[in-house]
């Protein structure tokens, strides 16, 4: 047993933090406010790094790493607020690693090693609530082949993406799936959201009788019932790591503003009260760590307890990046609250990731029926 | 990162489960529960901690040559595992095998290892901690205890306060001041004292729970053999500090999860049998928000131990990381206390001596020893300082 990262895991990390401080900054990102809201140049970066390479085998032009590996660089990523389409097309690959066709796989696998791919995913429906119970979107094959049905919302960056995977019910079994298709396609309507981190690029998505073909569904004609689960929670496991990096770096950043902010003639981290909620914040961030790291182990091995460990992390982990972008606003005062110095980016990743694909008390739910199963087979 | 058993850890593991379930009373956890009478208790945890011992599994992660098993991480984190999941006693000596050991195996003369540490594993001889006294607790460097030099011997006069298991123990492991004119950090040795010398008084102290398992511990011209200074003289505070790192250490604590998670699952079972009006406690979504955190904060204890483990393996220092983890551990099992408290709802007033108490009234106990969680050990606001001003650097 060893609950630690391999010096080639930490390397990893290094390289792409010393690419992300080189490369990617505050300004940068509130930058993203304009045009298509697609830095290009960061992208090809992080392809050459080899980011998206990592999970596709090395058969298919890939690193051949696995979702672990992955780990301290999307907490990276979380750091430096650089989410989707990078983070998105890195869970689909492994959803297609682990769901898709033999086609299908040789057909994108090479396509998303060399980051020639972009991928966005669509779960959430106006009425879906999170989980998957709720999903309407529908696929159902007529005399004419078979045509997509349904209403998406919160589909980031989805007109910059090559390939949108949606998650819908396919055939007369209902049974949930994924679909592959551009946008681009006939039926469907892009329209873009205001929210709460205008950086994400979300957007409403009207599926019109959208023409699809078996080819289109994740595993070709063998349906793949267990994928949108798949897809949940490693969408789950990521956003944790990056709430995680979120929650770090916020502290960095107000455990430097309090050495250096001097008020009644002190520096204001010789205050208790703001020494504590700085100390009381690590010890969470390092509680998440623990948590988002065993559910990203969870997730390369499909353990077992697979679904306790991501529901665990992203209920822990986006408790602590609201407590951790909350506080370190109140350790900056007035400034805190400016436009200008940039908190603002963080609180409001952090906001949007703990209500993406489930927020604490939806996973807490998942904790409580998995240990209720858990025991029940002890019994 | 491996979490996974290979065949020779399953070995292990049922290995481990066999041995538990032949040496556990019958009806354990079910119909035979720990005796209440404090002594009593004390003298069944430490034969279960003998028993252990004669099985092989005691001291599993310390070296052969003193009596452990050098069991790897893996074999450390099934065997926490597995006794969970029996629901295993607690031991009596864990101030000698969490504290003592690693203090004795890091700083300890070879002499005094072989002479104290097969004799803690072997539950041969208990032992106590005395450090804090009544004008030094938080402030422990302030220590006024004294010991003097005479011939080969020393004299230690003074008292010491909430000294734990101090009316078990052959043993203390004491902090005295040996130099007054020195700066109050430098002038303190840690000294091996016999709990049988003429001159030691123990007084319980009746505890916020109604046991008395802390004391008041007086010294009176006590003699100690020169040899039973651990280190240099003078030097006792830095080996304070390994001490309170292993107090505060991933040993200690995945010891104590151990006993976390096993309330947990009683909790759970509590709850599913507690009626709320016309359904069981356990479907009130309310309730369930709150036992899932308390299990996700209790499994994170688990992590992090494992997580601190493997790097301690790897040779980095404990330190501030033990602050982290003392300070993670304790909120979160007084967190898991009063979701239990709650969980009972009405009932849970109702303490052990009353029929109607669920559980035997054990919640309502565990609850009110949880308080002490954030205060031995060093409290919080004491961790927290550690934390901010050596981890995270922030000015004094
Ligand atoms: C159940 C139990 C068992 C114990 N067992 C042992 C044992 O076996 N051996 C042993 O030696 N000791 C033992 N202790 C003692 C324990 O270590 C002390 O109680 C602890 O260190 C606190 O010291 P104190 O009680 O003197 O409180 P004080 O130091 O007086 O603290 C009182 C309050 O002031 C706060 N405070 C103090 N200084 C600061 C500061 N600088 N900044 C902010 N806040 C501060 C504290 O956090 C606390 O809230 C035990 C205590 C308990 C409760």
């Amino acid at each position: 047993m060893d609950f630690d990262f391999s010096d080639q895991q930490y390397l990893f990390r290094e390289t792409f933090h010393g690419f992300l401080e080189q490369n990617h900054d505050l300004k940068k990102h509130a930058a993203l406010l304009e045009g298509d809201g697609f830095d290009a140049d960061l992208w090809w970066g992080l392809a050459d790094l080899g980011l998206f390479s990592m999970l596709v085998p090395e058969q298919f032009g890939g690193l051949g790493l696995s979702f672990v590996d992955m780990a301290l660089v999307l907490e990276e990523l979380g750091m430096e607020l650089v989410g989707a389409p990078a983070s998105e097309t890195i869970v689909a690959t492994d959803l297609i690693v682990r769901h898709g066709s033999e086609k299908q796989q040789a057909r994108l696998l090479p396509l998303l090693a060399a980051g020639k791919l972009r991928v966005a995913t669509a779960i959430a429906e106006p009425k879906s609530g999170f989980g998957d119970l709720n999903i309407q979107a529908q696929a159902a094959s007529n005399s004419n082949g078979w045509r997509l049905n349904g209403h998406k919302i919160m589909v980031p960056h989805a007109v910059m993406a090559d390939l949108i995977m949606v998650a819908a019910r396919i055939g007369p079994s209902q049974e949930l799936g994924l679909v592959m298709l551009e946008p681009q396609r006939k039926g469907v309507v892009l329209r873009e959201q205001s929210t709460l981190d205008p950086a994400c690029r979300f957007y409403a998505m009207t599926l019109d009788s959208v023409a699809v073909d078996v080819e289109d569904f994740l595993g070709g004609a063998v349906p793949q019932p267990t994928s949108l689960a798949r897809l949940l929670d490693v969408s789950s496991a990521v956003a944790a790591l990056q709430l995680t990096g979120i929650a770090g770096k916020v502290l960095d950043i107000a455990v430097a503003y309090a050495a250096q902010r001097v008020q009644f003639g002190k520096p204001i981290g010789s205050f208790q009260a703001i020494k504590h909620k700085c100390a009381d914040m690590a010890v969470a961030i390092d509680a998440a760590r623990s948590a988002a790291y065993y559910g990203a182990w969870a997730i390369a091995e499909d353990a077992v307890d697979r679904v306790k460990a991501v529901s665990m992390a992203k209920s822990f982990c986006g408790d602590t990046a609201r407590q951790v972008c909350n506080e370190g606003i109140q350790i900056h005062g007035g400034m805190g609250f400016t436009w200008e110095l940039g908190l603002h980016w963080y609180l409001r990743r952090a906001k949007v990731l703990e209500f993406s694909h489930g927020d604490a008390a939806f996973h807490r739910e998942r904790v409580m029926a998995a240990t209720l199963a858990e025991l029940q087979r002890q019994e | 990162m491996d979490f996974t058993y290979s065949a020779e850890n399953l070995r292990f593991r049922d290995e481990l489960r066999q041995w538990l379930s032949d040496n556990l009373p019958i009806g354990w956890g079910v119909t035979v529960h720990e005796p209440k009478d404090e002594d009593e208790r004390a003298r069944f945890r430490l034969g279960w901690e003998r028993q252990l011992f004669d099985g092989g599994w005691s001291g599993l992660d310390w070296p052969t040559q003193y009596g452990g098993r050098g069991a790897t991480l893996i074999e450390q984190a099934i065997f926490s595992e597995e006794m969970a999941r029996a629901g295993a006693p607690d031991g009596l000596n864990i101030i000698g095998r969490n504290l003592v050991g690693p203090t004795l195996m890091r700083h300890g003369t070879e002499a005094q290892r072989q002479r104290y540490l097969p004799k803690i594993l072997s539950t041969d001889e208990v032992w106590c901690q005395g450090f804090s006294e009544p004008n030094a607790g938080s402030d422990l460097a302030s220590i006024n205890c004294r010991a003097e030099r005479d011939g080969d011997h020393f004299v230690v006069n003074g008292q010491k306060v909430w000294t734990s298991f101090a009316q078990y123990s052959q043993w203390c492991i004491l902090l005295v001041r040996t130099d007054r004119s020195l700066p109050k950090h430098q002038g303190i040795s840690f000294m091996l004292v016999d709990m049988r010398s003429p001159g030691v008084t123990v007084r319980p102290l009746r505890q916020i729970s109604g046991e008395s398992e802390f004391n008041e511990t007086f010294f009176e011209d006590v003699r100690v053999p020169a040899e039973n200074i651990v280190g240099e003289l003078n030097g006792g505070w830095k080996i304070a500090q390994t001490t309170l790192a292993a107090e505060r250490g991933p040993g200690d604590a995945m010891a104590r999860q151990i006993r976390f998670k096993r309330e947990l699952d009683d909790l759970i079972v509590a709850a599913a049998t507690l009626k709320r009006g016309s359904t069981s406690a356990i479907d009130d979504p309310v309730l369930r928000q709150k036992i899932a955190k308390s299990i996700v904060e209790i499994e994170i204890m688990r992590l992090s131990c494992l997580r601190s483990l493997s790097k301690l393996l790897k040779g980095s220092a404990p330190g501030a990381a033990a602050s982290m983890l003392k300070l993670y551990w304790s909120h979160a099992a007084q967190g898991l206390y009063e979701t239990a408290l709650e969980t009972l709802g009405f009932l849970a007033p109702l303490t052990d001596g009353d029929s109607l108490a669920p559980a035997e009234g054990r919640f309502q106990l565990g609850f009110l020893q949880s308080r002490a969680f954030t205060i031995y050990s060093g409290s919080s606001e004491i961790q927290r300082n550690i934390i901010a001003e050596r981890m995270l650097g922030l000015p004094r």
